[in-house]
């Protein structure tokens, strides 16, 4: 008996079908294959480019010209003498205050309370700073502000943490709260027992003494806050990623109830998190204060502690990224002398530019959780 | 008039720029999201009633302004969290920003326009009532519409279809589904009427109590509505009593001043806030209702 082979592929013996050649050019195919694999970041610069666009518009049915408003944008951050230092200057209090929502965040605690931790950093470290005077010598006097500073925000990002873990309120609430309050004490502070008598206009508190001001560096603007700064986001980096601290933070974040299991210290860890949040937004708040400002005045934080916040998002509650994040927010901040100047704009109008870049993420968000799934 | 009076009535009057938005933030929390951006809404809001009313002249046409510019964010922060899955505390900060920039580069024409504010409505009878009567019914035009809110919130919740499937979507948006209704376009529309009245009781800052327009003039009573809704456990009653709590605190402030009490001023300020976090902590202590499923999930995932 023979055996007749009968391909499986097609027993009935259909004729064959010629396998379908894809109709498009080899180059379209593979920009499509290229354009599948890297969507997300196409998408990515297609929604930047559209919130720019957005702004363009705004810009532009306010009537100016907003090729110019770009280009005095990064003019004036740039290009301008002095500006990048000043750009540097301004990215100590945010990137710090940012590090202080990036570290609860890694134990699932969310600190709307920069704000506040600055205010309350940068009153402390007045408080010191005053009453010291010109008594004791300079490097003192910013070990003791620095103590203060940072001790006045862990206090004030510790009293929500507390209850927190004592009532169970909601933290992402009572952190905000505390913003309103720590500036009303703010301006109690400027315009009664700390007022400066000499100075006229604009109430404001009496300036830091000559030596307890941070030392500028190598004579530029920045000072020695700039370094301190760094050296903390570095530290941040440690802790976080290094450390047996920052590991625990991050089981407690992501399963408390295995946290629980493990035998971690919950509460604990919550608050140690949201302490050493506070203390280095309470620096942040000393640096500004001593380092950039010298004297308290009202709206010393200009937002910033929000700003942070975002810094903190958009930089995924990692330390160096949050200080890139810190940068070009504060970079944008400063542009608002520039536009107001050039183009009579109101300042505020880099808050819209500073949220359609937060925007622009928070838009792609369904697409990099698909990403990550 | 005496001073406690005088508190009062100040403290119904602005206790409703808390009250509203306070509905609207419960209507929108029961939904599953959260809006930190209701103090934007409130900020558009009340450049919107102004801008209207400016415009033509009668400051009841401008609510309705006031209205639609808060809804317009709302919509924003509606689309942002329901169909992009964006982080709602994240995009309710931003939606703040956004707010922030826009009334202050298109307010800036609006700051020295005077306008003639809602007038003070007394009700036939009721106003009469001894010591209550003009305390709470000789007032202006919004502070009836947030009774009515009360009254409305209520039924609806309680007594509609509509509560139901919104009460429903906050605690498992996969359940409504069965009722043949998408969940995501339920939250749209809590959302965004939680705006709504967000604005609304922004108009009541520009156009009724106040009655100018300056920068950033809510100065966190968007954030306080948050609050409230968060110490009334999602209780429309609460809300209202916790709102008008606020609201008496802010005019006490006012009402100290200018009977010369000599408390510093800033001092003062800060006192609605520190009632508002103590009233969150008793209430958490006591345990009250725990919030929707769908809403604590939103607020612990920290993403």
């Amino acid at each position: 008996m023979t055996k007749t082979s009968v391909n499986l592929e097609n027993p009935q013996g259909y004729p064959e079908v010629p396998p379908k050649t894809d109709s498009v050019s080899p180059i379209v195919s593979r920009v499509r294959e290229v354009l599948r694999r890297h969507k997300f970041a196409y998408l990515s610069v297609g929604t930047y480019i559209a919130s720019m666009v957005v702004f363009g518009l705004i810009v532009f049915a306010k009537g100016s010209n907003p090729f110019s408003v770009f280009a005095v944008v990064v003019q004036s951050t740039m290009f301008n003498g002095g500006s990048i230092e000043q750009i540097v200057l301004r990215t100590v209090p945010i990137s710090l205050a940012a590090l202080a929502v990036a570290v609860p965040a890694r134990a699932g605690l969310v600190n709307v309370g920069g704000e506040g931790q600055l205010i309350m950093g940068a009153i402390g470290a007045a408080g010191v700073g005053l009453a010291v005077g010109a008594s004791v010598p300079g490097p003192l006097t910013w070990v003791l502000m620095a103590l203060a500073g940072g001790i006045a925000g862990a206090v004030w990002a510790g009293i929500p943490v507390l209850m927190r873990t004592a009532t169970g309120a909601s933290e992402a609430v009572t952190t905000l709260l505390m913003n309103f309050v720590a500036n009303d004490i703010m301006l109690y502070l400027i315009y009664q027992p700390w007022r400066d008598r000499f100075s006229s206009g604009q109430p404001q508190s009496q300036p830091l003494s000559q030596s307890a001001q941070l030392p500028s560096l190598f004579g530029s603007q920045l000072n020695l806050g700039v370094v301190v700064a760094l050296a903390l986001v570095i530290a941040t980096w440690y802790l976080l990623k290094r450390s047996h601290w920052g590991f625990a933070l991050k089981v407690v974040g992501g399963n408390q109830e295995a946290a629980r299991r493990a035998g971690l210290p919950i509460s604990r860890l919550l608050i140690s998190s949201m302490l050493v949040g506070g203390a280095l937004a309470g620096l942040g708040g000393m640096l500004n204060f001593a380092g950039l400002e010298i004297q308290l005045v009202p709206g010393i934080t200009a937002t910033f502690g929000y700003i942070a916040f975002l810094a903190s998002w958009l930089g995924r509650h990692d330390p160096y990224k949050v200080l890139i994040a810190a940068s070009l927010f504060s970079a944008i901040a400063l542009s608002s002398n520039g536009i107001q100047l050039n183009f009579g704009l109101n300042g505020s109008i880099v808050d819209i530019l500073l949220a359609l870049i937060v925007i622009a993420p928070l838009f792609l968000s369904k697409n990099r959780k698909a990403l990550t799934k | 008039m005496n001073g406690i009076e005088q508190t009062l009535i100040g403290g119904i009057a602005g206790g409703t720029a808390i009250v509203i938005p306070a509905l609207g933030e419960l209507t929108s929390e029961l939904s599953g999201i959260v809006n930190l951006g209701t103090e934007g809404c409130m900020l558009a809001g009340a450049l919107g009633a102004y801008a209207v009313t400016v415009a033509t002249g009668s400051a009841e046409i401008g609510i309705a302004g006031g209205a639609v510019a808060g809804a317009i964010f709302g919509l924003l922060h509606a689309y942002l969290t329901v169909y992009r899955k964006a982080d709602q505390l994240t995009s309710g900060l931003v939606i703040w920003f956004l707010a922030l920039g826009v009334t202050g580069v298109l307010g800036t024409g609006y700051v020295n326009d005077a306008i003639t504010p809602l007038p003070i409505v007394s009700v036939p009878g009721l106003s009469q009532v001894p010591w209550l009567g003009p305390i709470l019914f000789r007032q202006d035009l919004l502070v009836y519409v947030g009774y009515f809110l009360v009254a409305l919130i209520i039924f609806v919740l309680h007594r509609s279809r509509i509560g139901l499937l919104l009460r429903a979507t906050g605690e498992r948006p996969e359940v409504v589904s069965v009722a043949g209704i998408h969940p995501n376009v339920i939250q749209v529309v809590a959302v965004t009427v939680g705006a709504l009245l967000a604005g609304i009781g922004g108009a009541q800052l520009s156009v009724g109590y106040v009655g100018t327009w300056f920068d950033d003039m809510t100065s966190g009573y968007g954030f306080v509505a948050v609050a409230v809704v968060l110490f009334a456990s999602w209780r429309p009653l609460r809300v209202m009593v916790g709102a008008y709590v606020f609201g008496v605190a802010l005019s006490a402030e006012s009402v100290l001043q200018t009977n010369g009490i000599a408390i510093n001023q800033y001092l003062l300020d800060a006192l609605p806030y520190l009632v508002t976090l103590i009233a969150l902590v008793v209430v958490s202590r006591r345990g009250g209702r725990k919030a929707p499923e769908a809403l604590s999930r939103a607020l612990t995932d920290v993403t």
